[in-house]
């Protein structure tokens, strides 16, 4: 099955330095900001608990400032006693950012700030320094790989065919925000074009896996990559090169345009939000076959026939099944949602 | 032919997406499962000593572990860049290693930026502790809620050994039938040393990783094992050496861009077949990589592979053997393993040899299956043209090798070799190619541009006749 309605699971993995968080049990809905928080520079150490007289485990007791609390300089972070009083104070602005088991505490300097939003309407399940869970009901589509920061945005399609290949012409400042739906193929200039005009993401059978090497560098590989804000959302729902989108998962793509939706990029998976009952779209994909010479991968007709056991250019001898383009070994026919994961 | 005498049934080999069961078809009664094994992630924070992360790296390559981070005490990162690393890193384990008593203070900085980074992880990376006592103590002190196990030193064998322990049950899920791969190839090249009484040197290359394994006939085993693969891995292979790398193999002009296209689809399509003469070589050239890298990463981490190359048997699996004629499979191997004196070359290209290496791991007797000899490779680089002579069932051939020189001497029967310069006289019953001389000289140096290169690459392969005809 490609399109799926039930309750999905995200993670939201946080950075270093989070400073707000949404509570545990907290409906959100995507594109809500789960978390904020600070990028710092380089941290002083202080003293702590040396300095005030006290053992570490009661630092926390008389500190001015909890941990993770923004101070400016001069600020007393800390402090004891009231005739003879002693006093932390912190000697830059920025963050407290850690207490040692010692008792010493380090502040560092603010030089950024991140958020982090949901890409799912739901419940938040976890919530902690390093990381938000949100579960939720949408229909989703599994892709292979995705690239790219966590998008949001609404289902917008960009070409007319599901073996079409999105045109950079078709891609303009009008879709900004959009989540572009791309046919079999998303070449690099359509991915450009479309950061360019603000597209929030683009999804399609395909995208080149060179010109993603560009875009994301060394981080990317066939598992996709997440990077930060500022690069463009890529989810590749088949595979690399050439792949044309079957009508089952297309249509449905078709009758929810304008809905609301987001790309989670660690789990490759399209999130659209819109009724279980929106329309007939959970029905079996029919299985992909990869190329013979592995570039690119197609949909298959629904009834396939083995041909038995095939010797094919490369001298290899395996089960066929037989197509009008020749044979393709079974190995190489997946279902469309089939793992692509190894199993350990 | 294996056989047990305990109560197992079958043996059942995991690959990317399937499964094979020696011996074949359904059975019932207890089965022994052979598996990859899960990806550890191991971070390593080192003392003010260099010469601590080579072995640190020995032992993760020995254990089948991904080395995510290294963080020592005299790197220069602060707090923040630190636990930055470590929290990106996500680590199932992190092994302290710090020797030196003077080590203590620096180390607490260290564990003080594992507890920033990594303290709301779940689960919590366990800490391997192989330093000191008093610093073992602070770093406790400093990450009181992660698990602390302690170790012997890690640069000893007995270290290494614990640590590959440890890291291979973490990689088993505790999984009391299962049996890791890398194991089981262990078993098998130690069983295959004892039997022959001298070296052997195993090259296993799968999809998701790539075995390096020299066993002595005393029973002394060292395994590399690398997650550098032809399948799932294969897009590591490209991160790791670069595509240029990887295309300078392929015997005939192709784009880059689709070259990097058919290694990403190879590595989301578990247990893909190579159907066509492209997607083939692409198989064959993404395994020499793996494989050159493996050793590199040997060789970097302190090992001394002066012993490997001078090994006189040389046994292929996984892949590496599946691959359709027997000269693909060598060329493969004695294109990036540069064998010092004559070597027999072997492959085992089911799984029965994994099959009979998951027993003997697991102490059952089993007796190893015979791996198909190849071919003798006979490695030369005479400083004037030399004579070779080989003797088989149909007679005596002689050939006159310079350097450069590439060739195969097919042969029948029993053959025995007489090379210039040395006494000995490799001989072997059967070999299915016969008699490879290769005078090219190490390390092998392709040209760069592709007007040189194809014609150098298609003159090799025409010596072994390793491709079918489409790809000359």
């Amino acid at each position: 099955m490609a399109w799926l309605y039930r309750r999905h699971s995200a993670d939201h993995p946080l950075a270093l330095g989070a400073s707000e968080r949404v509570a545990e049990g907290r409906e959100v809905h995507a594109g809500d900001v789960l978390a904020a928080g600070t990028t710092y520079g380089t941290p002083l150490k202080i003293a702590g608990a040396r300095r005030l007289g006290v053992v570490p485990a009661d630092l926390a007791r008389v500190m001015r400032v909890r941990v993770g609390g923004e101070v400016e300089r001069r600020t007393v972070v800390a402090r004891t006693g009231r005739r003879f009083a002693r006093a932390v104070s912190s000697p830059i602005a920025g963050r407290v950012i850690h207490q040692r088991a010692d008792g010493d505490l380090h502040i560092a300097p603010i030089v950024g700030r991140w958020i982090v939003r949901s890409t799912l309407d739901g419940e938040v399940t976890r919530s902690d320094d390093a990381c938000v869970t949100v579960e939720g009901s949408a229909w989703a589509l599994q892709g292979v790989a995705a690239f790219g920061p966590d998008a949001i945005g609404e289902v917008s399609l960009a070409v007319d065919a599901p073996d079409d290949e999105l045109q950079p012409s078709r891609i303009d400042v009008r879709m900004q925000g959009r989540i572009l739906i791309g046919g079999a193929r998303a070449t690099a200039e359509s991915i450009t074009r479309a950061h360019a005009c603000g597209v929030a993401a683009v999804v399609a059978g395909a995208a080149p896996a060179s010109g993603l090497s560009v875009v994301y560098g060394e981080a990317a590989t066939a598992s996709g990559a997440v990077t930060g804000p500022d690069a463009p959302t890529v989810l590749c729902l088949i595979g690399f090169g050439v792949a044309p989108l079957p009508r089952e998962v297309f249509m449905p793509l078709v009758a929810l345009s304008g809905a609301r939706a987001a790309v989670h990029t660690a789990s490759a998976r399209l999130f659209v939000f819109a009724p279980e009952d929106a329309g007939d779209f959970a029905r079996n994909a029919p299985s992909l076959a990869l190329a013979n010479d592995w570039l690119g991968a197609r949909p298959m007709d629904e009834h396939l026939s083995q041909s038995g056991v095939t010797r094919f250019p490369s001298e290899i001898e395996a089960e066929a099944f037989a197509t009008s383009d020749g044979p393709v070994p079974v190995a190489n026919v997946l279902a469309f949602d089939a793992p692509r994961t190894p199993r350990a | 032919m294996t056989t047990s005498t305990e109560l197992v049934a079958s043996v059942e080999i995991a690959h990317e997406a399937r499964t094979e069961r020696i011996p074949p078809g359904s059975s019932e009664g207890p089965v022994l499962r052979v598996v990859p094994g899960d990806v550890v992630r191991v971070a390593a924070l080192l003392g003010r000593d260099p010469r601590l992360a080579p072995p640190m790296a020995l032992g993760a390559l020995a254990g089948g572990a991904s080395l995510v981070g290294l963080v020592g005490t005299h790197d220069g990162r602060t707090l923040v860049e630190r636990a930055e690393l470590l929290r990106d890193a996500h680590p199932d384990l992190v092994v302290v290693l710090a020797p030196d008593r003077g080590d203590a203070s620096a180390m607490v900085e260290l564990a003080e930026a594992l507890r920033l980074g990594c303290e709301h992880q779940r689960p919590l990376p366990h800490i391997i502790v192989s330093a000191d006592e008093r610093v073992r103590d602070r770093i406790a002190a400093s990450c009181p809620a992660n698990p602390i196990e302690l170790s012997p030193d890690v640069r000893t064998a007995a270290g290494r050994e614990a640590l590959v322990a440890r890291l291979r049950a973490v990689r088993r899920r505790a999984q009391a039938d299962v049996v890791l791969r890398d194991e089981a190839l262990e078993a098998a090249a130690r069983a295959m040393a004892a039997g022959a009484k001298a070296d052997v040197v195993l090259l296993d290359v799968t999809g998701g990783a790539t075995s390096v394994i020299h066993a002595r006939p005393d029973g002394i085993v060292l395994g590399i094992h690398e997650r550098l693969g032809v399948g799932a891995a294969a897009d590591r292979v490209v991160a790791r050496a670069g595509l240029g790398r990887v295309r300078r193999w392929i015997p005939r002009a192709v784009e880059a861009p689709a070259l990097l296209e058919r290694i990403f689809n190879r590595a989301r399509w578990p247990d893909a077949i190579p159907a066509s003469v492209l997607a083939l070589s692409l198989e064959m050239a993404l395994a020499r990589e793996a494989i050159a890298h493996t050793l590199a990463d040997a060789e970097r981490a302190g090992v001394s592979l002066e012993a490997a190359w001078a090994a006189p048997l040389l046994v292929l699996t996984g892949r590496l053997a599946q691959l359709p004629r027997a000269a693909q499979s060598l060329l493969v191997a004695i294109d990036v393993f540069g064998a010092t004196g004559p070597t027999l070359v072997s492959r085992s290209s089911g799984d029965t040899l994994v099959a009979a290496g998951a027993l003997a791991a697991r102490g059952r007797v089993a007796t190893m299956p015979p791996a198909e000899p190849i071919a003798i490779v006979a490695e030369m680089w005479p400083r004037r043209s030399a004579t070779v002579r080989v003797t088989d069932a149909s007679g005596v051939v002689t050939e006159r090798v310079g350097r450069g020189s590439f060739l195969l001497i097919p042969t029948t029967g029993a053959v025995e070799i007489v090379m210039p310069g040395t006494t000995v006289r490799p001989s072997a019953e059967h070999l299915e190619l016969g008699v490879v001389i290769d005078a090219r000289g190490r390390p092998l140096v392709l040209p760069p541009r592709d007007a040189e290169r194809i014609p150098t690459l298609a003159r090799w392969n025409a010596a072994l006749d390793v491709l079918p005809a489409e790809a000359r």
